[in-house]
């Protein structure tokens, strides 16, 4: 049971590349963060640096409230799910979890005891003589799992850990893992660039882009009000469609396109320009025409529950993608009439990104 | 299980008809040239020969001088891989360590490698010369009475220590590109689970390098059986008394020198069998171990 704590950590590499610029964070005992992110926003650096596999360049990490900077990551009490499983091949299964329990002098009672206790959870009581090359990916990222939790640590780290395994059993691994840290209760920081497995384990979300923490929140917080253009183009699938817009005089409208004007739900500054922001999924499809907005069909994805029509929209066609419940008929070039509730329009600052 | 074979023309054959040569011309035929004059006894202006059947394994096998040779060569070759490689493991563990200047380290140690065995002979015979060898200066500064043209011993430890300098290099090459071919993840998994860095070698490092390490102890051995012949033969000339001579060299010595034919290719079939033997075991007993 323990807390993590960043203060300001940092981190810039010998060649005076800054990956980490100061994040500011504090994980709850037995809560379960997931740092999200595109490759190179500097999530898997900044979970190394909390396992110790990476210096800090300043600033602090803690781990229960002591400053863990110098100590060894042996020593930090932490344990770290590798993407590529990470076992030692020569040693079967048994030993792989068994190895780190050796090390800090555990009776051979003990072990044992906490081996198939842990082979007993994940199901792999049937393996534990096999060497790891003689299972399946889902079967080595259980060892890899059985190797962190027959410790106890304090934290879990998971360094993008399902990314290797197909798309199905994906799925059953993050359940098993978010069924495995709920039962365990331990702090778990988890990072990946799925956004989808983030949706769905996480706690609490942190989106990061460029070393910095664009957003620290709840799922579905990060979800309903993205903090940053970022954030919401990244969180949500398909993306978030994003127009050019100018905020009418009586601000309480935007307009987009050729002078399409959609309600606002909240003030802004008048004759100020912003992107707006629509989801998808919150575009409404009208037959009788009352629906402000007209778009063209360019293609249909009829993906069975729902389908995804890409439409051209304004006389710049810029692109906008809408997503309906079920299977709908569409040709090319057909027009549709579509609408927006207040609500659902998000606004950004057009140089900074920034939520309006 | 059966294996589908297809039907395929000649140009396989001829793709490897130039190897096949090869190891015909240089390696079957004298081969056999070996095995046939083993069983002949020649006189020493080669004009007539007598086929004595196994009178030359006789003479050899009781010979005194080819039993020490024999001993010389086991001791010899023994410490030389198994000390050959324990340093250069040691060295290309330190120099992956290294980060500041790595590559460095790396083609220094590495840079032996081009050097070939007379020449590292000729060397390492410099370095011991009476009257201006530095390593003889500084031995007997510190009252070793180090003499290796007379003692026996001395003499020895100057072939290993050339022997073994000259093999530390092609030893961290493959040791270097061994420790390469262990994933990071699994260093850095070992150091979540394991905080000594002695005992993570040992028992992480160590055995993910064993079939590097198998590997060179069978090019070693056969360095120190084969290749060490031009040390030798520039350094001590198997002297003094031939108490520096492996196998080979006394093949060459008693054949070239001493025109002793017969019981010259009786010594080279012996070492024929003697290395097939050593090979079967190797590959037998000794790999089954180190696959993972």
């Amino acid at each position: 049971m323990a807390t993590v704590t960043l203060n300001k950590a940092e981190k810039t590499y010998p060649n005076g590349y800054k990956a980490i610029h100061g994040i500011d964070l504090k994980i709850d005992d037995g809560e379960f963060t997931v740092l999200v992110g595109p490759s190179g926003c500097g999530k898997s650096t900044l979970l190394r640096m909390i396992a110790g596999l990476e210096g800090i360049s300043d600033g602090e990490i803690s781990i229960d409230d002591k400053v863990v900077n110098k100590v060894a990551p042996a020593d930090r009490d932490i344990a770290m799910v590798f993407q590529n499983y990470a076992l030692y091949p020569h040693m079967n299964n048994y030993d792989n979890m068994a190895y780190g329990l050796k090390n800090r002098g555990h009776s051979k009672a003990e072990i044992d005891a906490k081996v198939r206790e842990a082979a007993r959870i994940l199901q792999l009581e049937d393996y534990l003589e096999r060497k790891p090359r003689q299972l399946s990916g889902g079967q080595r990222q259980r060892v890899a799992m059985g190797r962190a939790i027959v410790r106890q640590p304090k934290v879990f780290l998971f360094d993008e850990p399902l990314s290797n395994l197909d798309a199905k059993l994906r799925v059953d691994m993050r359940l098993e893992i978010k069924n495995l840290q709920q039962r365990l209760g331990i702090t778990s920081v988890y990072v990946t660039h799925d956004q989808v497995e983030a949706m769905t384990l996480a706690d609490r979300l942190i989106v990061m882009n460029g070393g910095v923490a664009e957003q620290i929140g709840s799922p579905i917080d990060v979800y309903e009000r993205p903090a940053s253009q970022f954030v919401a183009g990244f969180i949500g699938s398909p993306a978030m469609n994003f127009l050019k817009g100018k905020a009418s005089d009586d601000k309480k409208h935007v307009t987009v396109g050729d002078g399409v004007e959609l309600e606002l739900d909240h003030d802004v500054e008048g004759g100020r320009d912003v992107t707006v922001g629509i989801r998808p999924e919150h575009l409404q499809m009208h037959s009788d025409g009352h629906g402000r907005i007209d778009a063209g069909v360019r293609m249909v994805e009829s993906l069975g529950a729902e389908t995804l029509a890409y439409l051209d929209f304004g006389a710049n066609a810029d692109n906008v993608t809408l997503r309906l419940q079920g299977t709908h008929q569409f040709t090319q070039g057909q027009k549709l009439n579509l609408s927006v509730p207040a609500e659902k329009i998000h606004l950004f600052d057009v140089e900074s990104g920034k939520r309006i | 299980m059966k294996r589908v074979q297809f039907e395929h023309s000649a140009v396989p054959y001829l793709f490897i008809a130039p190897q096949i040569l090869i190891i015909s011309i240089f390696f079957l035929w004298p081969a056999v040239q070996a095995l046939y004059q083993s069983f002949l006894l020649e006189d020493a202006f080669g004009l007539s020969s007598q086929f004595v059947w196994f009178r030359n394994f006789e003479d050899v096998l009781s010979s005194s001088s080819w039993t020490r040779s024999a001993i010389f060569t086991v001791v010899f070759s023994v410490l030389v891989s198994v000390l050959s490689i324990a340093i250069s493991l040691f060295l290309a563990v330190r120099a992956d360590e290294v980060i500041r200047g790595a590559k460095t380290y790396k083609t220094l140690l590495m840079w032996g490698y081009a050097i070939a065995p007379p020449v590292a002979g000729l060397l390492g015979i410099m370095m011991f010369n009476p009257l201006m060898g530095d390593l003889y200066m500084v031995f007997n500064s510190f009252g070793f009475e180090f003499n290796h043209i007379e003692n026996p011993n001395d003499a020895a430890f100057v072939v290993i220590l050339i022997a073994v300098w000259k093999q530390v290099s092609v030893n961290v090459i493959f040791f270097l590109s061994g420790l390469q071919g262990i994933p990071k993840s699994i260093q850095e998994a070992a150091t979540l689970d394991c905080k000594s860095p002695e005992r993570r070698f040992w028992t992480i490092t160590f055995p993910l390098l064993a079939p590097t390490t198998f590997f060179l102890l069978v090019i070693n051995l056969t360095y120190a059986f084969f290749e060490t012949f031009g040390i030798i033969d520039v350094s001590t000339k198997g002297a003094p008394g031939g108490s520096t001579a492996t196998l080979v060299y006394k093949v060459y010595v008693d054949g070239f020198l001493g025109a002793d034919m017969g019981g010259s290719a009786a010594q080279s079939v012996l070492l024929m069998i003697m290395v097939s033997v050593l090979t079967v075991f190797q590959f037998r007993f000794i790999e089954r171990k180190v696959h993972y």
